[in-house]
């Protein structure tokens, strides 16, 4: 059996709709929630998440009490997602801040892009804090530093297989997904425009170890709220239990 | 032999950069995603290629069978004539791209991508050239496929160099000159400026605008990973007959554009760890190496393509007009520029005056005509097998001769007026 790891925006599009849509995943099947805090630059993001963002900045929100509010709700773990870029300045500060509102761990999508030297000292940094790691990588991520980025990971490691969510760009799924499988032993989630269910059964058959879904569950959540979106998610549990 | 020497692999550096590449992007403000809109600008294998990131990528037989009616491999000639004439201990080799139809290394990309898009049942292609090396190259991979093609010429290079035009019309391609009043963004720019000399960014604004509103595809020529993807034949070649000149090369040379011959020359010797130091050249006069800076810009100069990091002047750089020495465009590949960041390869600018005293020299020499653009490499091979003649270096030094120059006499026409009288 493969693994669904469920993304949404924290809030989006209502706290209520936020919570009662990550509760009912994991009672779905999901293994893992992933909370996506809105950035200044959603640099690897498409149209829809980064419509996600807007909607959720332009009110005021508490998301301390939002993330500890989805703890009492879920025991899978809880990982937050934030564009590293934003906090360089402080990264313990935020982690702290965000381990004290109980997530597990957290994914900075442009960290090993945008600043391959950090890597390992924000990673340790993380760990130090109490948080797990959970690296992100690309296809343009090179070999070597697959390799070695990979051992850092603790939940999963994260293969954003496009160049930005929700777009339908067309690549050789089984291609990419056998290149890292042959280099990494941990856990592969595979993620980024994974809509149809075609390409999901390729990076499946490829060797991930699961998918990560975001965009398609936010368009659910969009046009027939909580339900289309949890339907969405009992259809993907059952193609991820075939495997 | 020619079975043993072209590679039945494209080779992609990318699974073995020194770093991870930073892929293209969208603005932080965007209203529609430039990378969705790839989708309706290029053919869609072009853009599986370009972000199915992986080592070697099986180059299709119908593609192989085309590039041996070019005439590839390409020859791999020992410039002697160069190494008495400069009196050195080096060894100098060349890798003849001019050798092809169209006479420049632009045509290994266009094939690959021509062919793509008749796969997929496109019947009309468009692009932008500036010198007219990939216009040319766009319009007979366009006639071999039988696709009709759109060329989109920079106006100061089109005054310059008519012949150029006729030989993409005699391939059955059309040609406009840049910018025109044929796209909203071309009409933008002559309102600002009627005499506007136009610059490759403005030309390839203009090719996707009018390839996007009639439904057709755009080919590109440089700088994007699957261009460089393509042109790796050239360096993979280049490998195999060192090989069996049992050679071992030490400096690899090249001169840079937008990056896709240097990149499919030296990328496979990098890669490989074969040679010893590598070096990108290009002009003083558009100085991208010197004065660019390392960020995320446009390719183009209206900004529809999606962003992507590399050493650029600026979206709007516009070269200075009376140059005639070629590499104008504004940026460099994303995997080269990184490359030269981290050092792993070095650059070189040249003045006009320095690039036709090279030229000069291969010319009489040589026999052969270099393309402008070729000069600037040849410029720092020059540099190099005097260094060696200093220093007693045995050293062997094999450069990228991109393209020929018989179609840019009128360039050196005009750099003999200007820089020897």
């Amino acid at each position: 059996m493969r693994e669904l790891v469920a993304y949404d925006t924290i809030g989006y599009p209502t706290d209520e709709k936020f919570l009662a849509f990550m509760k009912g995943i994991v009672e779905v099947g999901a293994s893992a929630i992933e909370v996506g805090l809105p950035p200044a630059y959603a640099k690897y993001d498409g149209p829809v998440i980064r419509r996600s963002y807007r909607a959720v900045n332009t009110r005021k929100l508490e998301m301390g009490s939002v993330l500890k509010e989805l703890r009492h709700y879920v025991d899978v773990p809880i990982v937050v997602l934030s564009y590293v870029e934003e906090h360089l300045a402080n990264v313990k500060k935020f982690l702290e801040e965000i381990y004290s509102y109980e997530v597990d761990g957290v994914l900075f999508p442009d960290l090993l892009i945008d600043f391959p030297n950090k890597v390992e000292e924000i990673a340790t940094i993380t760990k130090e804090v109490g948080l797990k790691n959970v690296i992100f990588v690309t296809p343009t991520v090179p070999d070597s530093f697959i390799v070695t980025t990979s051992k850092l990971t603790d939940l999963f490691l994260y293969y954003g297989m496009r160049p930005t969510t929700g777009v339908d760009i067309p690549i050789g799924i089984e291609r990419l997904v056998r290149r890292i499988r042959e280099l990494v032993d941990k856990k592969i989630i595979v993620g980024f425009g994974l809509s149809d269910e075609n390409d999901i059964r390729l990076a499946l058959s490829a060797g991930a170890d699961g998918i990560a879904i975001g965009t398609t569950f936010i368009q659910a959540l969009e046009t027939g709220g909580v339900e289309e979106a949890l339907a969405k998610g009992r259809k993907l549990m059952g193609l991820l239990n075939e495997y | 032999m020619v079975d043993e020497i072209i590679p039945k692999y494209w080779y992609n550096i990318v699974p073995d950069l020194p770093e991870p590449l930073p892929p293209p992007r969208d603005p932080p403000d965007d209203e529609r995603s430039k990378i969705d809109l790839l989708r309706s600008i290029l053919p869609k294998e072009v853009l599986r290629q370009q972000f199915t990131v992986e080592r070697y990528v099986k180059i299709p037989e119908e593609v192989l069978s085309k590039y041996l009616l070019i005439g590839r491999p390409t020859p791999l000639i020992r410039a002697k004539g160069l190494e008495d004439k400069l009196n050195t201990p080096a060894r100098i080799y060349f890798k003849y791209e001019g050798a092809t139809p169209t006479g420049s290394h632009k045509i290994n990309t266009a094939l690959a991508q021509a062919y793509f898009a008749k796969e997929e049942g496109i019947a009309h292609i468009v692009t932008e050239t500036g010198a007219g090396q990939w216009g040319t190259a766009v319009a007979l991979a366009a006639s071999l496929y039988k696709m009709r093609s759109t060329i989109f010429m920079v106006r100061v290079s089109l005054e310059q160099k008519p012949m150029r035009k006729t030989l993409m019309n005699l391939y059955g391609g059309e040609v406009f000159a840049s910018p025109s009043q044929l796209t909203e963004y071309g009409k933008k720019i002559l309102e600002m400026n009627p005499n506007h000399p136009g610059s490759l960014g403005i030309a390839m604004s203009e090719s996707v605008e009018y390839s996007l509103r009639n439904g057709y595809r755009y080919l590109v020529g440089s700088v994007l990973d699957l261009v460089v993807l393509h042109q790796s034949v050239i360096g993979q070649e280049a490998m195999k007959q060192l090989e069996l000149e049992g050679v071992e090369p030490d400096t690899l040379i090249g001169c840079v554009g937008g990056g896709s011959n240097f990149s499919g020359f030296a990328f496979p010797f990098i890669g490989n760890n074969v040679g010893k130091e590598y070096i990108a050249v290009a002009s003083k006069e558009i100085p991208k190496f010197s004065l660019g800076e390392y960020k995320y810009d446009y390719p183009d100069s209206a900004g529809i393509l999606p962003m992507i990091k590399m050493i650029t002047l600026g979206k709007d750089y516009v070269p200075p007009s009376i140059y005639a020495g070629g590499l104008r465009y504004h940026g460099v590949a994303p995997s080269l520029s990184l490359l030269i960041k981290r050092g792993k390869v070095r650059w070189r600018e040249y003045s006009e005056a320095e690039v036709f005293d090279a030229a000069k020299l291969m010319i009489e020499s040589q026999g052969l005509v270099p393309a402008p653009e070729t000069a600037h490499a040849i410029a720092s091979v020059i540099e190099e097998a005097r260094n060696a003649k200093k220093s007693g270096d045995r050293k062997t030094i094999v450069f990228n001769f991109s393209g020929h120059g018989l179609l840019d006499l009128t360039n050196y026409e005009s750099m003999m007026k200007r820089l020897r009288e």
